[in-house]
């Protein structure tokens, strides 16, 4: 019951959270001035006419009102300034740009997360050892490397050099083709050197002081071998930190990869958060805002929740 | 029988030989096999609708979709060979142009003057096997349809100006657009005489919406916004007090004469604007509602047959040349009128959201909602990744025996690349057709033999903020920018720029510029007149850089030796303005120069410019006194770069502009008017220039000459194209062209090249670069290898483009 009556309460907060935010980036980007780009020549009293009929002159409550009308009648809008979406539904955009980024996202999570893992245990049982060292060595570098430098190192050796993938992803929207996975390939090796690492190094780290502790010491000397003391002792700690983490990652997974689309030229979300902003492109913004706002928001309950069930001594709400 | 063997063999080899020969160069006039022309954009295009397209990713498309009425095409040798530099005017889509000019002349309804002969109405028959890709006949109604959609006042279209704002101004289409609306105006645009005006109730003063308020918000605005407009002209020098020239707004004249204390102001103010007759009405506005109006009153409509069209104009357009042949204008100005397809159009009409009134539309934005009339048409299209076209089989040119040796092209597939080293790497495995040759490739292919150099009409310039005050607002202690306002200091940084280092250094391919107009700007089309290759312009080139003519053989050797570089005289100019600003007490014996050169971007390209100029900088003052006291930095003013600049926000900037590359006099618009000019704070409308026309000297601001060359509504004189012979404009341009260079506020550095590799796959027609053809386009593209044959040709070879 005090579980159902937190996640009512995070639930509660969540929405006024969401509500303030919603507020604030509302009423920022239209505190921006608007910009009138006018070529040579051009009349410039239709092009502000335009802008009027729009709205974009109105009180900044009057259009918030509007907007917010709109909202409830599902119509986000269209793009007005980002010239790859202009006259399009920002909503259909949105929706028909998320398949790519979310799959290679995911792909990459399915990959990187078992592997940073299982070398984060590897190096952390071996830990002081060469294996430890090389796996270490590994994750410094390729932690340091920008990602910019490793997806042109991936493009250009696996797809250029040795022909193993195409350079880009395929047109079309058939994501779950052979070939459109085959496609996807480079990007998901490519995003998944950092994950890799970041969990590797995570999982070292947690695993290495939890083997340490006075407890596994206590059940090696309770009889049980290295590997039950570790795997049902030393992981299951060690996972309670880790575990949200990979929960968290799944935020990223909807707001893509700005330089990995951009390199391997996946139609994706990537980017478009940005882009948005920089052209002043309100209804995108908005929004972008509101679906990553609300995404981000309902992660952190999860992953406040996600330590109950690992650890099922952390009671969330419990006094 | 044996002599016929011998000559049946010789022809065999003969024509064997040729084969060979001819599939050596590579050309194979062949459509039996797929030919696919494989490109990229960095930008997917959104909107190819012809009503609303935006920028140049949206004319993409449209360039494939849609057909012409008049077209440009090589002018041919007798061996079918593209003479260089030459074109003819042909009929595409229409079969007829005729000038009926007199039919309309002295009619009320379309204000054709009656004693005009020419110009004004023309008809054009339309072909009669015009059709869509689905089959649907086109007719002059379809045209009629779309310039009254293009002109439909609820959606406001981005291009519906394209009909009354320039030089193709369809009668009473900007009364179409703005019928119902209210416009605030100056009340130049009512009245002719201050008597008149100022018997009039409608009339207000006002500082925002008059001529006045115009010219204070675009050189003010920031200033204006901060503090109120009457508090600028309070700066500026006019004698009256700020609350007073406050209370005038928005009185009347009458209300203005019965106050003293408003007439005072009121008096003050003239006393300070006045420089001209009747400009007391320049300070007044009125409130202007256009009437509602049938699309019948539109000078556009059809004739007795289905293939009629017609057009009346408010100003005269020369279609026609004396014999009757098309002139380039047709090609230019009428090359194609916008078209929807009707049922498609309506179908995609978008009703104003929740909080706006306007109207919108996604036609042409997506395969479903594309119509084509052109060779082309869309087949797949994935926003910012790929789209596809394929030949329109319904499109009339297929059928002409003229084009049985054209549009090689199958298929067309447009990839969206926004990483150039992606396009790159896509280019090397033959994915790609073409590249732009980017600078970290430049000198290891710039001599390939694929190598392909287009000039186009943009001239870079570094552009030298004009604004005292903000250059003194934005000085600290011990820092001094106010040197920027001697003009010798400004010259002096004009020459200290080595410009053929400079382009070598911070582009591709582009060359030293040193005029506002470069070899791509025609003073006069039909003959072929390059402005920059005139003796008059190159006169100016060589007074603005100090070459001696009288020292050359010809004016040609002197303008050659134009470079534009010359340190010993900008260190002297830079110690001159030095001095003179030590003695005026400007400039202290300890202050360091901090120059502020801004961008809209922070990346490399800029920060190669940016290096390049502060190295030429500290380089201009050592063995100055102002050696070691020179500083730059670098600030990214993203979007809003140029907005900055002209706001004074910072002290230079590169910035060029792009654009009516056949009508300079036109296009000095861009350095002349305040609100497009980067140097918004030199005031040409007071600077004077003294030039002689037909004989005669003339004095007259700058603005004024420019007005006067353009045969602006009430200019003192009309030296507009068609009113005086080309030389007497070319004269007033190149007089011009002298004053901006004069002042150094704008600086050319650049005459833009792009540079690109071509495929083995693919060739042009011809590599001279055409200024009406390009390199013919698609339609005369030709291919050495079909698709599976390059496919293979590419599996077995490296692509080496060194070479």
């Amino acid at each position: 019951m005090y579980m159902f009556k937190y996640i009512l309460k995070r639930l509660g907060l969540m929405i006024m959270t969401f509500l303030i935010i919603f507020l604030i980036s509302f009423v920022l980007i239209k505190l921006l001035p608007i910009v009138v780009n006018v070529t040579i020549g051009q009349d410039k009293e239709i092009i502000e006419a335009t802008l009027r009929a729009r709205g974009y002159y109105d009180p900044i409550p009057v259009q918030l009102v509007n907007y917010i009308k709109r909202i409830f009648h599902g119509d986000f809008g269209v793009g007005v300034n980002l010239p790859e979406y202009r006259n399009k539904p920002v909503w259909d955009v949105f929706v028909e740009k998320l398949p790519p980024t979310v799959l290679i996202n995911v792909y990459s999570t399915l990959f990187s997360v078992p592997l940073g893992i299982a070398l984060g245990i590897f190096a952390a049982l071996k830990k002081n050892r060469w294996q430890d060292h090389l796996i270490s060595t590994g994750v410094m570098i390729f932690i340091s490397v920008p990602s910019i430098v490793t997806a042109f190192l991936v493009q250009y050796i696996f797809c250029f050099k040795l022909n193993w993938f195409p350079l880009m992803m395929n047109s079309g929207f058939d994501y779950f083709s052979g070939s459109m996975f085959r496609s996807m390939m480079p990007a998901v090796i490519a995003m998944s050197f950092g994950s890799i690492c970041g969990y590797a190094r995570f999982t070292r780290a947690e695993l290495t002081e939890v083997l340490t502790s006075d407890f596994m010491l206590l059940a090696r000397t309770k009889g049980l071998t290295r590997g039950q003391a570790t795997l049902h002792h030393a992981l299951k700690n060690a996972m309670v930190p880790i575990f949200p983490s990979i929960v968290g990652e799944f935020v990223s997974v909807l707001s893509g990869s700005l330089i990995i689309e951009k390199i391997f030229s996946i139609p994706g979300v990537g980017g478009l958060y940005l882009d948005s902003i920089n052209y002043q492109d309100y209804d995108f913004f908005m929004m972008l805002s509101c679906f990553y706002i609300l995404i981000g928001l309902a992660a952190s309950i999860v992953i406040d929740l996600s330590y109950g069930f690992i650890d099922p001594r952390i009671r969330m709400g419990a006094k | 029988m044996k002599k016929t063997l011998k000559y049946v063999l010789a022809s065999a080899i003969l024509v064997g030989t040729l084969g060979s020969l001819s599939s050596c160069k590579g050309y194979k006039r062949d459509f039996s096999g797929k030919y696919t022309y494989n490109t990229y954009t960095e930008v997917s295009p959104s909107n190819w609708n012809e009503l609303s397209y935006q920028d140049n990713n949206d004319t993409q498309i449209m360039s494939y979709i849609g057909s012409s009425f008049f077209q440009f095409d090589y002018k041919f040798d007798k061996d079918g060979v593209p003479v260089p530099g030459q074109f003819e005017v042909t009929y595409g889509a229409a079969t007829k142009l005729e000038d009926v000019t007199e039919e309309y002349a002295g009619d009320e309804k379309y204000s054709v003057p009656a004693e005009a002969t020419n110009g004004y109405a023309y008809k054009i028959t339309l072909r009669n096997d015009l059709k869509w890709d689905d089959g649907t006949a086109i007719t002059a109604d379809d045209f009629v349809y779309t310039m009254k959609e293009q002109l439909n006042p609820l959606f406001k279209h981005y291009r519906a100006d394209s009909y009354y704002n320039g030089s193709t101004v369809i009668h009473n289409a900007r009364n179409y657009v703005y019928q119902g609306s209210k416009v605030t105006q100056g009340a130049e645009l009512k009245h002719k005489t201050w008597a008149e005006g100022k018997q009039d109730p409608a009339l207000k003063f006002d500082l925002t919406n008059s001529s006045m308020g115009s010219w204070l918000w675009g050189k003010y605005g920031d200033a204006a916004k901060a503090k109120g407009p009457a508090w600028v002209l309070t700066q500026l020098g006019c004698t009256a007090a700020q609350a007073d020239i406050e209370a005038l707004v928005g009185k009347t004249p009458a209300e203005i004469e019965a106050n003293a204390t408003l007439k005072a102001a009121f008096d003050a103010v003239v006393t300070f604007w006045k420089s001209e007759p009747e400009e007391e009405l320049t300070l007044f506005s009125y409130e202007h509602e256009y009437p509602a109006m049938d699309f019948s009153a539109v000078g556009i409509f059809t004739g007795a047959k289905d293939n009629e069209l017609y057009l009346v104009l408010d100003n005269p357009l020369e279609l026609l040349k004396e014999d009757g042949s098309l002139s380039y204008k047709a090609a230019y100005n009428m090359s194609s009128l916008p078209l929807v397809k009707k049922d498609l159009f309506e179908a995609n009409k978008v009703a104003p959201v929740e909080g706006s009134k306007l109207w919108t539309s996604t036609y042409n934005s997506s395969v479903a909602s594309t119509a084509s009339w052109g060779p082309y048409k869309l087949s797949t299209f994935q926003s910012g990744k790929e789209y596809t076209l394929e030949r329109n089989t319904n499109w009339y040119g297929y059928g002409l025996k003229e084009n049985d040796k054209k549009y090689q092209t199958s298929r067309i597939v447009c990839k969206t690349i926004k990483e150039w080293n992606t396009a790159w790497l896509a280019f090397q495995k033959g994915e790609l057709d073409s590249i732009g040759i980017d600078v970290s490739i430049a000198s290891e292919y710039k001599n390939s033999s694929q190598a392909i150099f287009t000039p186009d009409d943009y001239v870079g310039s570094m552009q030298i903020q004009s604004d005292a005050n903000a250059l003194k607002a934005r000085e600290k202690e011990g820092v001094n920018k106010t040197i920027l306002t001697d003009v010798r200091f400004r010259k002096a940084i004009s020459l200290a720029v080595d410009r053929d280092e400079y382009n070598r250094t911070c582009t591709t391919s582009s060359k030293p510029g040193f005029g506002l107009f470069n070899s791509m700007h025609y003073y006069d089309v039909e003959n072929g007149g390059v402005y920059r290759n005139e003796e008059v312009a190159k006169k100016v080139l060589c007074e603005v850089y100090g070459v001696d003519v009288t020292k050359y053989a010809s004016i040609d050797e002197a303008a050659a030796a134009v470079t534009g570089y010359d340190p010993a005289q900008a260190k002297q100019l830079v110690t001159e303005a030095y001095n003179e600003a030590l003695t005026a007490g400007t400039i202290k014996a300890t202050d360091k120069v901090v120059i502020t050169f801004g961008t809209g971007a922070d990346n490399e390209a800029t920060r190669r410019v940016f290096d390049y100029l502060s190295k030429a900088l500290k380089a201009m003052v050592v063995g100055t006194p102002l050696e070691g006291r020179l500083e730059t930095e670098f600030e990214d003013h993203g979007s809003k770069w140029a907005d900055d600049f002209r706001s004074g926000a910072y002290d230079i900037c590169t910035g060029g502009w792009q654009g009516a590359a056949w009508d300079p006099g036109y296009f000095l618009l861009a350095y002349l008017s305040p609100d497009y000019m980067y140097s918004t704070a030199w005031e040409t409308d007071k600077v004077q220039l003294t030039h002689t026309v037909l004989g005669e000297e003339y004095t007259m601001s700058l603005m004024e000459w420019y007005n006067c060359l353009n045969g602006v509504e009430g200019s003192k004189h009309n030296w507009a194209e068609g009113q005086v012979e080309n030389e007497v404009r070319l004269g007033i341009i190149a007089a011009i062209e002298k004053e901006i260079l004069s002042v150094y506020y704008t600086v050319p550095l650049q005459n833009h090249f792009t540079a690109a590799l071509k495929s083995y796959k693919s060739d042009y027609i011809s590599r001279d670069y055409n200024t009406f053809m390009a390199y013919g386009g698609i339609e005369y593209l030709t291919y050495a290898y079909d698709d599976a044959e390059w496919e293979e040709y590419c599996k077995n070879n490296t692509l080496d483009y060194k070479q």
